[in-house]
């Protein structure tokens, strides 16, 4: 929202020595946020008022004049210029060579240099409104025409921004900040902050005389939930004319476009006081004026053209034949003030927020009217605007009449009070405050203060009612905010020390994050719980299971996730752009429509969001990608502090191929799963090349410890001797046997796969298998012959329970 | 020794052949000790060795042709060629050792420059590398980590903070509500998360006070996407809810925050802020760091980059919580995590944090 400092001062003088600086510093901190301040008189430096003495034609170009301009020194400057109205004894802006100008009213100035156009030299440049920022209003009537300010009586060569009084600074106040400040969108509100925060005196409102007839004027309020009050007046007399310049000018520095003088007379009231207003063409209205809901399909074709068909939610202003406008928001084009209309009705009313809002949003229609009414405005805030209202009609319009004056104003605001103690506030404020400075601080914004021991009575002023105050902490804030935050001290706080922190659901979700960044090698990804539906149809994941958004940001992205694959799908199809091989997770939520349960309260039934963790490995070799997933999953106990997982294949993942799966258990319940991904499943998702083995587990389901639980055990005394086997099966033989029984064998300490090798010299279905195996005792150091006994012992066992073949032995 | 014996040699009358014997031996000598230092490679030193003092090496084939000598001779002959054998000797001695000492295990030759061997190229995504620092900072004060589930209701979403029946937020358009559970009102209607306040309410409920905990994670927004927006983005929640708590204690929260990320003293200040949830409220600002408060683009000239917002538990939240008000009070801070990211890191574009992009990700290790 626009401000203009010229005009705040007119309710309220600030203090001599208050620079912009400080005033937004101030505002910033107590109030709103102010987001810019700008100096109109800054945007015209370097444009004086010219007048043209004489104009002749250029002589190398016909579109071109040769002026003769008085721009205040002792002799005229000689001014090319291509403007159609150009005429002696005009009064224009001239853009004089040495002046540093910013065109348009913005950017970073530039100077003004004398230049040769056609040859013929030109000293200044004459300006067209739209050049220095004034088009609004000094509106153009066609192409190529330069400003005329003849009618101000200006000398010539006095900057324009003297000329034509506008030297102001235009205050924008961030409107989310404003939000719950309905008290503050005009300038008296906000004059009337600032005297708060300075303590200088507001000046009241004009005392006005309203009549005392009605002068046929008959309001009836259909609709008391949506309009609390409603004053109509009549004013007899008027003409569409345009308004005098101050009062166009104002409405301009503030963003609103001057129309005529009776729609600017409205504007302007609604700009001082906050509270909008409109006006009707007293002919066109028949009979009482209805405040009612529109009838479905009513038709109302509004003041910028739009035919609206109204739901029977939106509240409209009618009389009886039909509706004449959408309360609250945009006048009708058939009834308000138009250019033939003599008499008025001007409506001074207050409307509910939210129906207000609610029709605003229905036709996507923010008005100055409509963004007011949505804070919440006090219904007392009518009498100020009739006040305004009434001393600008008796001032612009002196051969105009007020005859009429209806206010039907059902059920007054009652007045909001509230009981708040001191002890309080001095305990919450860490501050002690005397009752003077509560009073002078709450005084100054309007509020009535009566102390009683320990109590204070506090009366709220009605425009600061209607939601913003209503407890002791609104109390409290309002005091600190004028005392200035930046005058509290940090206080440390004292705390008592318990039991230490331990959390080891926490701890283990940490702990599975960094042992698969850190030891494992792998990035972690965040995707959305919303996937493509191409994605979760590629998983084969039942989308049956799934929940799903109201409103999903795409139509093919209305379900979450149940599973973590199709996201994992579609961050290896877009990484393969870029790489060829790397390691990916993610451990996060997932949503079932199933296992609902409450958690805090019983009504609160919340659907299945396990957490899920989730990886893909994506390179070439399809067997060496598999054990690396198996492996990290195998040693994640070792890592983070939790129970042991193992491995048995009971079913097969849709999304993975029918050799290269297995599933993830932990104590026999089945955990998670690891698979190669199927070759439709990878072509269903687009990824071309490589191949991709995914893990996922449920995080829920795994077990934290409540210590580490590794155990020490003895360093063997006597050393350990090693020896590598290679020995051909069948391919039907698992390495899981052969673990089994070479390390049944005596003496053996531990075995570990090395390697498998298929090939011609192996024959068909058959593997060569190396493994290391390890020996020792705890009675001496082994023998050679024990040695060769042992390894003896081991192939034969191999050969006659698994046919495992060893050549030389 | 040597030279002295040779004077005293040439003072006598001697034959040229002694004369010549003795000046061979010296030749030797000299040259002999020249080729031991000249020589690298410790296997070029035992040809050298046996080629001095080797059963076929020069000083051997004099000392064997001492005993033709005159006895006179002899004797100082024979002493003088073992002292330069055991002279030689020492010196191959010395250099080999001193050979092996500087022996490089490494064959040809070698470019240092070669860049080192990547280690595992794995890594936290930068959002959670933020939350795990300002985790441990909040747990060295003595914090707990807290977590709700993605999916709430209506009830801890709007109506447990405070928010009025009426705010814009409870509307569709602003926040994802969940198919079949979006007719009802308060615990039946069910949404993504739009903020982590709801989650400071499910704690007290479970622990009550005096409490001291944060609780990070992801929220979501109905909202239109672009370099600056998103629909799933990241916050940091803080509140510490202690008897009689001054909104001037709840700098602590903020300042733990601001310090850990940006690894310095960084000055801020509280303003005057609105929020459902809190009373008083406050927009609070820091001192920027690009100008140090003097005014920059990246501050918009103001000096101060609106950073969190924060404030006291509004009364109707505690009792929601089943506090009493007028008992309990308090300081709440949420900040956006992945602003905070790109503020630290000047990234440009909020999207990247969910574009699972590999490219983006491995630039946080
Ligand atoms: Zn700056």
């Amino acid at each position: 929202m626009k401000l203009s400092l010229n005009w705040i001062k007119k309710y309220v003088n600030l203090p001599k020595d208050l620079t912009m600086t400080k005033l937004s510093y101030d505002l910033t901190m107590c109030t709103v946020e102010v987001e810019d301040t700008v100096s109109i008189k800054k945007n015209l430096n370097g444009f004086v008022v010219g007048r043209i003495l004489t104009v002749e034609s250029h002589p190398d170009a016909d579109k071109l004049r040769v002026c003769k301009v008085d721009v205040g020194d002792t002799e005229p400057s000689t001014i090319v210029c291509g403007g159609v109205n150009l005429a002696p004894n005009q009064l224009t802006v001239v853009a004089v060579p040495g002046a540093m100008v910013s065109w348009h009213g913005e950017g970073d100035p530039v100077e003004i240099k004398p230049s040769k156009l056609r040859g013929v030299m030109s000293y200044g440049m004459i300006c067209s409104s739209n050049e220095i920022g004034l088009e609004d209003l000094f509106p153009t009537t066609q192409p190529a025409e330069i400003m005329d300010i003849t009618n101000f009586d200006i000398k010539p060569g006095t900057p324009v921004a003297e000329a034509l009084d506008l030297d102001d600074i235009i205050i924008d106040i961030d409107n989310k900040s404003l939000t719950n400040r309905p008290d503050l969108w005009g300038h008296y509100g906000m004059a009337r902050e600032l005297a708060a925060i300075y303590g200088c005196q507001l000046k009241p409102f004009d005392k006005v005389e309203l009549p005392k007839t009605t002068d046929g004027l008959s309001i009836v309020i259909d609709s008391k939930e949506c309009c609390a009050r409603y004053a109509g007046l009549v004013v007899k007399n008027i003409k569409n004319v345009p308004s005098p310049f101050a009062i166009q000018s104002l409405l301009w520095r503030v963003g609103v476009r001057p129309i005529s003088l009776p729609v600017d007379i409205t504007n302007y009231v609604m700009l001082a006081t906050g509270q909008p207003t409109h006006g009707f063409d007293r002919n066109h209205i028949k009979g009482s004026i209805h405040v009612r809901r529109a009838f479905a399909g009513e038709k109302l074709e509004l003041l910028d053209g739009d035919i609206l068909t109204l739901t029977t939610e939106d509240l409209v202003i009618a009389d009886e034949k039909a509706a004449v406008a959408l309360a609250g928001v945009m006048g009708g084009k058939l009834d308000s003030i138009l250019s033939e209309t003599t008499e008025l009705i001007v409506e001074v009313a207050n409307f509910d927020a939210l129906s207000i809002r609610r029709t605003a949003q229905r036709f996507d229609l923010r008005t100055e009217a409509s963004s007011r009414f949505e804070k919440g405005i006090d219904p007392q805030r009518v009498d100020d605007a009739l006040a305004v209202i009434v001393s600008m009609l008796n001032r612009e319009f002196p051969e105009a009449e007020i005859s009429g004056y209806v206010d039907n104003y059902p059920m007054p605001l009652e007045e909001a009070k509230i009981r708040v103690s001191l002890t309080f506030l001095r305990k919450r404020l860490g501050k002690e405050l005397s009752e003077q400075q509560i009073d002078k601080y709450l005084k100054s914004l309007g509020f009535e203060v009566s102390f009683n021991g320990d109590d204070m009575l506090v009366k709220v002023p009605s425009w600061r009612s209607t939601g913003d105050i209503s407890i002791p902490d609104d109390i409290l804030e309002e005091i600190a905010r004028l005392m200035g935050y930046e005058n509290f001290e940090y206080v440390p706080p004292t705390v008592v020390l318990e039991k230490a922190i331990n959390q080891r659901g926490a701890c283990m979700e940490r702990a599975l994050r960094e042992y698969l960044a850190f030891r494992c090698g792998m990035q972690e990804i965040f995707t959305y719980p919303w996937i493509e539906d191409e994605y979760i149809l590629a998983s084969g994941a039942d989308m049956s299971e799934m929940l799903e958004l109201s409103m999903p940001p795409a139509p093919n992205e209305s379900h979450l996730r149940s599973t973590l694959v199709p996201g994992l799908l579609k961050s290896v199809f877009t990484n393969l752009r870029y790489y060829e091989s790397f390691r990916i997770f993610e451990l996060t939520q997932i949503f079932k429509n199933n296992n609902y349960h409450s958690i805090n309260e019983t009504l609160e039934m919340l659907p299945n969001m396990a957490r899920h963790l989730g990886a893909a490995f994506v390179g070439n070799d399809a067997r060496v990608l598999f054990r690396e997933a198996k492996g990290v999953v195998e040693h994640m106990h070792t890592g983070t502090q939790m129970e042991k997982l193992s491995f048995a294949q009971i079913q097969k993942p849709m999304w993975a191929e029918d050799k290269l799966w297995i599933n993830i258990l932990l104590n026999d319940e089945l955990v998670g799963e690891i698979g190669l991904v199927s070759p439709k499943v990878t072509r269903d998702a687009g990824i071309r090349r490589s191949v991709t083995v995914i893990f996922e587990l449920d995080v829920e389901k795994l077990k934290p410890l409540a210590s580490r639980n590794n155990v020490f055990t003895h360093l063997p005394e006597y050393p350990r001797v090693n020896f590598d086997l290679s020995i051909t099966f069948d391919e039907s033989v698992k390495w899981s046997d052969i673990y089994e029984v070479a390390f049944k064998t005596g003496s053996v300490k531990d075995v570990r796969f090395i390697d498998e090798y298929r090939g011609s010299q192996i024959g068909e279905n058959k593997k060569s298998v190396t493994f290391r195996t390890w020996i020792g005792s705890d009675e001496g150091t082994l023998t050679s012959d024990k040695i060769d006994l042992v390894t003896k012992q081991i192939a034969k066992k191999l050969n006659k329970r698994l046919g495992g073949d060893i050549r030389g032995l | 020794m040597l030279d002295k014996l040779k004077d005293n040699m040439q003072s006598k009358e001697n034959t040229v052949e002694k004369n010549d014997l003795f000046a061979r031996l010296k030749e030797i000598k000299t040259a002999g000790i020249e080729k031991i230092n000249a020589t690298f490679l410790p296997e070029e030193l035992q040809l050298v060795r046996a080629n001095l003092i080797g059963r076929k090496g020069k000083v051997t084939e004099i000392l064997k042709s001492v005993g033709q000598a005159s006895p006179e001779v002899r004797k100082i002959l024979g002493q003088a060629a073992n002292e330069v054998k055991q002279v030689l000797s020492d010196a191959i001695d010395q250099h080999n050792e001193h050979l092996l000492d500087s022996l490089s295990s490494v064959d040809g030759e070698v470019d240092i420059t070669l860049p080192g061997i990547v280690p595992q190229q794995g890594g936290l995504h930068p959002i959670t590398q933020i939350c795990y620092d300002l985790n441990d900072a909040f747990n060295s004060l003595g914090f707990e980590v807290f977590s709700e589930p993605e999916i709430t209701s209506e009830l801890f979403a709007f109506d447990n903070l405070n928010f009025p029946p009426e705010h814009p937020a409870r509307e569709s358009m602003d926040t994802y509500w969940i198919k079949g559970h979006d007719e009802g009102h308060g615990a039946k209607r069910l949404c993504m998360r739009p903020h982590l306040t709801g989650a400071s309410v499910r704690y007290l409920q479970q622990h009550g006070a005096p409490a001291r905990f944060v609780y990070p994670g992801r929220v979501y927004r109905n909202e239109t996407t672009d370099a600056r927006h998103e629909r799933a983005f990241f916050q940091y929640e803080a509140l510490i809810v202690d008897k009689d708590f001054s909104f001037a204690s709840g700098k602590i929260l903020v300042k733990t925050i601001l310090d850990k990320v940006f690894g310095r003293d960084v000055k801020v200040r509280m303003r005057v802020g609105y929020f459902p949830f809190v009373e008083p409220g406050f927009e609070i600002d820091m001192l920027c760091l690009v100008c140090d408060g003097a005014g920059c683009k990246v501050c918009k000239h103001v000096g101060w980059i609106e950073v969190m917002p924060g404030g006291t538990p509004h009364p109707n939240v505690l009792k929601a919580a089943g506090l009493d008000p007028s008992v309990w009070s308090g300081f709440y801070i949420n900040i956006g995590l992945d602003r905070l990211v790109m503020m630290r890191y000047g990234v440009d574009d909020v999207r990247l944090f969910h574009s699972a992009d590999l490219r983006f990700l491995n630039q946080f290790k």
